[in-house]
């Protein structure tokens, strides 16, 4: 291509992306369609679907595998989930646990939409009424004539051999719950309109959806929507996400966005000194995680505010043991949530103050200038920072008589071994910001009975303290982008890549065009093309008639077919 | 960990430097929260002892220590009736509870009332030192228009003429002194109910290590400790204070005071504070109270005295509600006898008997907020 020829191209996607902007060109541009995917549950989901299904009664405990933080979503690690054969019994167990509360006496009446003809025996009617309706909420798509045919005979042959109906129930209501078609959200597609290509099932559309709206299965109704081909318009689909973003499960969903995006899944795992820091028990660190979602939540949805203000806000949420961390009087002294917001001449504004945040990116017993940093950067900006090396020296870092008294001091002795230094000088300067915040984020200001100096930049950006972090936050470019990229990849499973570039450009402006509401991005990707694009996958499919083998997701999606 | 309350001075230093241009104000916009902004420091108070000199040898009790109920009723009794009491001695724990108390003539609690038997006089205190204060002005315990006359102590630290003839009254009664399983007892029934919590916050305060003038008032919460794993109170902790359906809080009696190198020291006034412990729920009013308390650099804590007044039936009264007097190793009959005699404020005019007893109590408290529901109020505005 000659450089003139470079340069109209250049300038006519220009323009066609201002005239989108100014809504008078094309919508978005195009990407390239990925192969159709399968995404393993998350528990949050699971649990989610239990409660929309059988009631908020049912004591669901499901932990299963842990999913791989991968792209940093854990929803892009979902793709590439297994489960291990501990995992399947645990899966197994709870779906027997969650069938025999279904089943039980006390929820039967509730939950099972018809009365057996007789207690002690078979019913085909009544358990395929039963599997019909749950078995599409289950497997978010209608059950095939065969699926449904051998729901209703397993249930059948275990009512007649324990004479009691509700066994029958019971079982395959079990042996549902432990099928890919449940675990997986599977990508399952149907032969497009022209007959080249493929595209999602109205169904597998209403999943995408329902998942990132709402973060559960697909309603009902939004079945019946899917069934009637309502997802087949662009228009069609523009008014069911009206419909579902008007909704308060909104919440729900975008509150699994962030909790995944700041990879608040630390909190499950997060281990804290009694003897350092009494204050800080399970119950304040589970309220720390909540704040931070609250405070999101509230902020981007309730409000519908500039996203990038999450930063700098002084809003929040606060509990007695939360309010004990943050030495700050609270009307409500027990778990009760209340609306906080802290001074004007508070050194706390934004997330990065939250005892959450710093407790999550701290050693058990100390604060960390690194991880601090290292969070920000990978989860907040989308950066990468590498692993440090295997063989490194602490050393000088953790001596207790040491004469360097504050993190800044024991860092700078620390960083001067060469292979440190690079990866120490993009976090550090961003944690040391933090340091006025012990390892559970409650404000001091000195360590070791020295004071302690905040100041630090980001990315060429001086600031002094926290609160200065916070606004470099606010304003850097990498901040709004890097929630698009996430989001993006958070819908689809797939991160954000070469082949999106153009997108996620697109997306990009049209989020600054919006005041960086994430309602109006949420929108946006919801309402794309390229949300539920999807294509054959090519080289999967010549190298599975090469190989006869798996490892395609055309071929995951065959087999739980 | 430092706390707000050592931060707030940091932080005021740093606006005032910002505010000539200089950096240390950067040092920490820091978190002076809402408790700053509005001046107001609180403590709660966990432990609440009689303030008690006990040496190691009981030099202070040369005459003894003394006898106590379970004893007496025990002696009291022929070698029969004790051999019948213990099946002939098989039974060597005895429950004596529902019965050691109840040795009056007509089978009368003594301990609900004292005045049906006389037992030997209670032995008290004789020695020289004391923790305490002189409540009274003189330095020898002579009878003014205000008190009766009475024995004087010097202060651990050689203060002449302090007054606290509550421990001169218990200071001999094993139940009763350091360690006893009276004060123990009560302390901790109340750092576990939720009940007699004992609020003081400090408002007005412009600086909370030194200020001149700030203003200690005293509250009840109507909120539990919050504990650590240890079992001790979390500071920084917010207890609702107790108000009636108009909004005013209970107690509520204000002093003025003043803060130096940490230390604050109230002037003296009536106070009526709550209290619970033993079963027993009050709400003493102690005259001339007056506080001296030090707080911990850190802010997070304080330990203190309280000197006054206390009135003497009320104490009376609080030791015959208790239980567990059999193994209490007190003795209710004779405490009350000696309570008249020790007696040494606010005479009655007409029978020129004293009816409050000079006292000292040793405090522990930890930070708090003290939530008043004027602070309910502007939150819920807030919310709006």
């Amino acid at each position: 291509m000659s450089l003139l020829r470079t340069l109209r191209v250049t300038v006519n996607a220009s323009a066609l992306a201002m005239l989108a902007l100014t809504g008078c060109g094309p919508t978005e541009p195009k990407v390239a369609s990925a192969p159709p995917d399968m995404r393993r549950l998350t528990d949050e989901q699971y649990h989610n679907i239990v409660t929309d299904l059988f009631g908020p009664d049912l004591e669901v405990a499901v932990r299963s595998d842990p999913l791989t933080r991968t792209d940093g979503l854990l929803a892009v690690g979902a793709r590439t989930a297994q489960i291990s054969p501990s995992g399947f019994e645990h899966y197994y167990a709870m779906g027997k646990a969650i069938a025999a509360q279904v089943a039980s006496p006390a929820h039967r009446a509730d939950l099972i939409p018809c009365t057996p003809k007789s207690e002690t025996a078979a019913d085909d009617a009544c358990a395929t009424q039963f599997f019909t309706h749950t078995g599409r909420l289950l497997y978010r798509r209608p059950l095939t004539d065969s699926e449904l045919k051998a729901m209703v005979s397993a249930a059948h042959e275990m009512a007649e051999a324990s004479k009691d109906f509700y066994r029958g129930i019971s079982l395959g209501l079990g042996d549902m719950m432990v099928t890919p078609k449940f675990l997986f959200i599977v990508d399952e597609t149907q032969p497009s309109k022209d007959g080249k290509d493929i595209e999602l099932t109205p169904y597998a559309k209403a999943s995408r959806l329902s998942f990132l709206l709402w973060n559960t299965t697909p309603s009902d109704e939004l079945l019946d929507v899917a069934a009637k081909g309502e997802f087949n318009t662009s228009s069609g689909i523009e008014k069911h996400v009206e419909r579902m973003m008007a909704s308060p499960r909104l919440h729900t969903g975008v509150r699994a966005f962030f909790a995944d995006f700041f990879a608040l899944d630390k909190f499950e795992t997060l281990e804290k000194d009694s003897i350092i820091y009494k204050a800080y028990t399970t119950v304040v660190g589970k309220d720390a995680e909540e704040q931070i979602l609250r405070t999101v939540a509230d902020h981007v949805l309730t409000r519908n505010l500039d996203y990038r203000d999450i930063f700098t806000t002084k809003r929040t949420f606060m509990t007695g043991g939360l309010a004990r961390l943050y030495h700050v009087r609270v009307e409500r002294p027990d778990g009760a949530w209340v609306p906080y917001e802290f001074s004007d001449e508070d050194g706390r504004a934004g997330i990065l103050t939250q005892v959450g945040f710093n407790a999550m990116a701290s050693h058990p017993g100390r604060s960390s200038p690194t991880l601090r940093g290292k969070a920000i950067r990978e989860a907040m900006l989308c950066q990468h920072v590498p692993d440090p090396p295997g063989d490194v020296d602490f050393t000088s870092f953790e001596d207790p008589n040491s004469p360097n008294k504050t993190a800044r001091q024991r860092l700078a002795a620390h960083a001067v071994q060469p292979a440190c230094a690079g990866c120490h000088k993009i976090t550090d300067p961003i944690g040391l910001a933090l340091e006025n915040f012990d390892g559970v984020g409650q404000a001091r200001m000195s360590e070791n009975g020295e004071k302690i100096d905040a100041t630090g930049d980001l990315d060429g950006i001086a600031y002094s303290d926290a609160l200065g972090l916070g606004k470099a936050m606010r304003n850097h470019p990498a901040t709004p982008t890097c929630v698009v990229r996430r989001l993006w990849a958070y819908a689809t499973g797939r991160p954000a890549d070469n082949s999106t570039t153009a997108y996620i450009n697109y997306l990009d402006q049209r989020f600054a065009k919006d005041g960086y509401r994430l309602p109006e991005l949420l929108k946006q990707i919801a309402t794309s093309d390229a949300f539920y694009a999807v294509a054959k996958p090519a080289a999967a499919t010549a190298m599975l008639q090469t190989e006869g083998g798996r490892g395609s997701s055309t071929t995951s999606q065959e087999a739980v077919r | 960990m430092t706390n707000s309350h050592s931060r707030l001075t940091k932080f005021r230093f740093g606006t005032v430097v910002s505010a000539v241009g200089f950096a240390l104000a950067a040092a920490w916009g820091a978190s002076a929260p809402a408790q700053a902004a509005d001046g107001r420091y609180a403590f709660v108070i966990r432990d609440f002892y009689i303030a008690q000199y006990n040496s190691m040898f009981l030099d202070e009790c040369p005459s003894g220590i003394s006898m106590a109920n379970d004893e007496i009723w025990w002696r009291a009794m022929s070698k029969e009736d004790r051999a019948k009491k213990t099946d002939n001695g098989l039974i060597t724990v005895l429950d004596r509870n529902p019965v050691a108390m109840r040795r009056g003539p007509k089978g009368e609690d003594v301990c609900l009332n004292p005045e049906v038997v006389t037992d030997p006089p209670l032995k008290i205190i004789e020695g020289k030192y004391s923790y305490g204060a002189n409540l009274d002005g003189t330095t020898d315990g002579r009878a003014t228009p205000k008190t009766c006359a009475h024995h004087k102590f010097t202060g651990l630290d050689g203060t002449p003429g302090v007054d606290n003839q509550l421990y001169r009254l218990v200071g001999c009664t094993y139940g009763w002194r350091k360690g006893g399983l009276i004060e123990l007892n009560a302390n901790e029934m109340r750092g576990t109910s939720g009940l007699g919590m004992a609020l003081i916050e400090i408002s007005n305060v412009q600086d909370p290590r030194n200020d001149d003038d700030v203003t200690v008032t005293f509250y009840r919460s109507v909120d539990q400790f919050a504990m650590d794993g240890q079992g001790q109170p979390l500071p920084f902790t917010s207890y609702r204070v107790e108000a009636d359906e108009k909004g005013k809080p209970s107690y509520g009696d204000t002093l003025k005071g003043k803060i130096k190198n940490g230390v604050l020291t109230t002037e003296r006034g009536d106070v009526s504070i709550p209290f619970y412990g033993n079963y027993n729920f009050m709400h003493p009013v102690i005259k001339d109270f007056g506080l001296q308390l030090t707080i911990a650099e850190d802010g997070a804590s304080a330990k203190g005295m309280i000197t006054g007044y206390y009135n003497v039936e009320e104490f009376t009264y609080y030791v015959g509600g208790m239980a567990g007097h059999a193994s209490a190793a007190d003795n209710c009959p004779s405490l009350w006898a000696m309570s008249k005699k020790l007696a040494d404020g606010y005479p009655d005019p007409k029978t020129g008997e004293c009816s409050m007893i000079s006292s000292a109590f040793d405090i522990q408290a930890y930070a708090a907020y003290a939530v008043l529901p004027k602070d309910q109020k502007l939150a819920k505005t807030a919310k709006k």
